[in-house]
């Protein structure tokens, strides 16, 4: 809307203008004691898909509020387009859609859908919105009597009211049936074409192993994990080696084995988790021992994302093992 | 900005309950107060039947209580649901927000108070000049927006629970030193003074003095102004910082 904040639409929109879509520097939010986020630090690039992913109260709400300008850094700097999360939302650069925002009742779905145009600087018409949504059918339906999965569609669309160079959705899917979130997906896939960067977070792992192009893991408000799903994966130890061994078992051989992420012993059974299964399989046999029943199996980002986060909070051996080759993991 | 307007203005027609409590009840108010008094008795020292004084005062005192509780609730529900929180998302200024929620207000207070008038004029003989008439529902219903603000304000620094008895106590004691319930003229020295500062006072003393045949005074339109700036002014800014949960 003013002067500046247009110019950093301008840079904003630039793929390789070097300006960040958003840049997290060292930030922290407290309530009471709770550090619901602690030192973050992450930037997002244009035309990212980016999937957030964290258990509970990782503080993934939390850093989507700060981003938007809900709520305000304790310490650090939050950067939207190079300017502040308001003046990136005045010009119109950034569309959201909250977990759980409520939607102003008494009106119809096309009045509320008109009001987020004519609020957007940057705005489409409003048919165009309502059919992108898919929310046509019933634009004339008061807002007051949706279904959940219909509310969860208008606050899709208020979201896409305009052109933003960056959407971020909470938990988009959340309440839909599986039809819907494919259609929502599929939605969202037409966004991402016209070069828009999309944040989202979700606790559907298998969303973010399907859409997104990078995925971030917060634990206890920090950054645990940044990379590709398929690296994530690696990470935690993509693969896991099961068998059994006869006789005592040297557990200190076991954990120096080569590429070993996590180690598991229960009675006669070893359970190994490894980055690279032919390597470390190879050296088990290089051990002189004789592994029987023998399996080796991939791990889905699910298993990644459980050995991740426990890893991080539970023991330390863990803990390190997961942040080998995480840069990010390490700083504390 | 104007579509936020509009909406809200449509939203508060459309809620009929709400409507049409508030639109009733200074009317009813107004009948009920009156009802003992007879229809030529003089307010203290002057010219003025207690019923004229009563009528502008239920008027003022309705319009008030409508605009002031209405807004109150009905935003700290919405901050409640969330909506408050997704229309921050948009490039709606502050001011914007303000301004709608003001707009709605004054829908509902308008025809409140044509309707005490036209019971004052109709059932209790109230006889004035066109003038006065005219000038008395421009300044009660314009003066009603100070309170509609403050209802902004108050549904920004409270929870819908406590909402509305936050605002009850602020109309119960700006109504009661306005002399809206208790005529003025009984006030001591000391508490009329105070009372003079205050926005209630003010807003009464509008349309009480265009009921003596006189012209607002500009002490009491400047008392006004500033109350309105400040609740606006203050709604506005919460509304921009609101950085809690709700």
């Amino acid at each position: 809307m003013t002067a500046t904040a247009t110019t950093n639409g301008a840079t904003g929109r630039t793929a390789d203008s070097g300006v960040p879509v958003v840049a997290f520097t060292d930030v922290n939010k407290s309530y009471g004691a709770v550090h619901a986020v602690a030192g973050l630090s992450l930037e997002l690039h244009p035309g990212e898909t980016v999937a957030l992913l964290g258990p509970n109260g990782a503080g993934k709400s939390t850093a989507l509020d700060l981003l938007l300008g809900l709520k305000n850094a304790d310490r650090g700097s939050v950067r939207v387009f190079g300017a502040t999360p308001a003046q990136a939302i005045a010009a119109g650069q950034v569309g959201a859609m909250l977990q759980s925002g409520g939607l102003m009742e008494e009106v119809t779905v096309r009045e509320l859908v008109g009001l987020a145009c004519d609020l957007h600087p940057k705005a489409y018409p409003v048919d165009q919105v309502l059919a992108a949504a898919g929310i046509t059918d019933f634009a004339s339906r008061l807002v007051d009597k949706l279904s959940g999965g219909q509310e969860q569609r208008v606050r899709f669309a208020l979201a896409t009211a305009g052109a933003n160079d960056l959407i971020v959705l909470d938990e988009p899917t959340v309440g839909m049936d599986v039809g819907a979130r494919q259609a929502f997906w599929a939605t969202m896939r037409g966004q991402v074409d016209q070069g828009r960067t999309v944040l989202f977070a979700t606790h559907y792992l298998e969303e973010a192993d399907a859409v997104a192009d990078r995925v971030l893991v917060m634990n206890r408000g920090r950054l645990i994990a940044d990379g590709t799903a398929a690296e994530i994966k690696a990470r935690a130890g993509a693969r896991r080696i099961t068998f059994d061994l006869e006789g005592p078992i040297d557990e200190a051989a076991l954990r120096a084995l080569p590429h070993l992420v996590g180690l598991e012993v229960t009675g006669p059974t070893v359970r190994i988790r490894s980055d690279d299964a032919d390597a470390t399989t190879h050296a088990v046999y290089g051990l002189g021992l004789y592994p029987r029943n023998l399996e080796v199996a991939g791990l889905g980002l699910e298993q990644a994302f459980l050995a991740l986060t426990e890893g991080a909070g539970a023991s330390a051996g863990e803990q390190t093992a997961a942040g080998t080759g995480d840069d990010k993991a390490g700083k504390r | 900005m104007n579509t936020l307007v509009k909406l809200e203005i449509l939203r508060t027609l459309r809620n009929r309950k709400f409507m049409f409590f508030s639109v009733l009840y200074p009317g009813v108010l107004f009948l009920i107060v009156t009802a003992g008094a007879g229809k030529d008795k003089k307010l203290g020292g002057s010219d003025l039947t207690l019923v004229a004084y009563y009528m502008v005062a239920m008027a003022a005192f309705g319009a008030m209580t409508a605009v002031l509780m209405g807004n109150a609730e009905r935003i700290a529900r919405e901050r409640e649901k969330g909506w408050v929180r997704q229309l921050r998302l948009t490039a709606l200024p502050g001011r914007g927000y303000v301004t709608a929620k003001i707009a709605s207000a004054a829908t509902v207070s308008l025809p409140s108070i044509v309707i005490v008038l036209v019971l004052g004029a109709a059932v209790k003989g109230v006889r004035l000049d066109a003038w006065q008439w005219a000038a008395i529902l421009v300044s009660i219903w314009a003066g009603s927006m100070v309170f509609a603000a403050l209802g902004v304000a108050i549904g920004y620094v409270a929870t819908a629970d406590v909402a509305r008895p936050l605002s009850m106590l602020c109309y119960f004691v700006l109504a009661m030193l306005g002399g809206l319930w208790i005529p003025f003229t009984t006030f001591p020295g000391w508490l009329r003074t105070l009372a003079g500062y205050l926005p209630g006072r003010a807003y009464a003393a509008l349309g009480q003095t265009i009921e003596f045949g006189n012209a607002p005074h500009a002490k009491d339109i400047a008392v006004l102004v500033v109350y309105l700036v400040l609740f606006a002014g203050t709604a506005a800014w919460l509304y921009r910082k609101d950085t809690r949960k709700a």
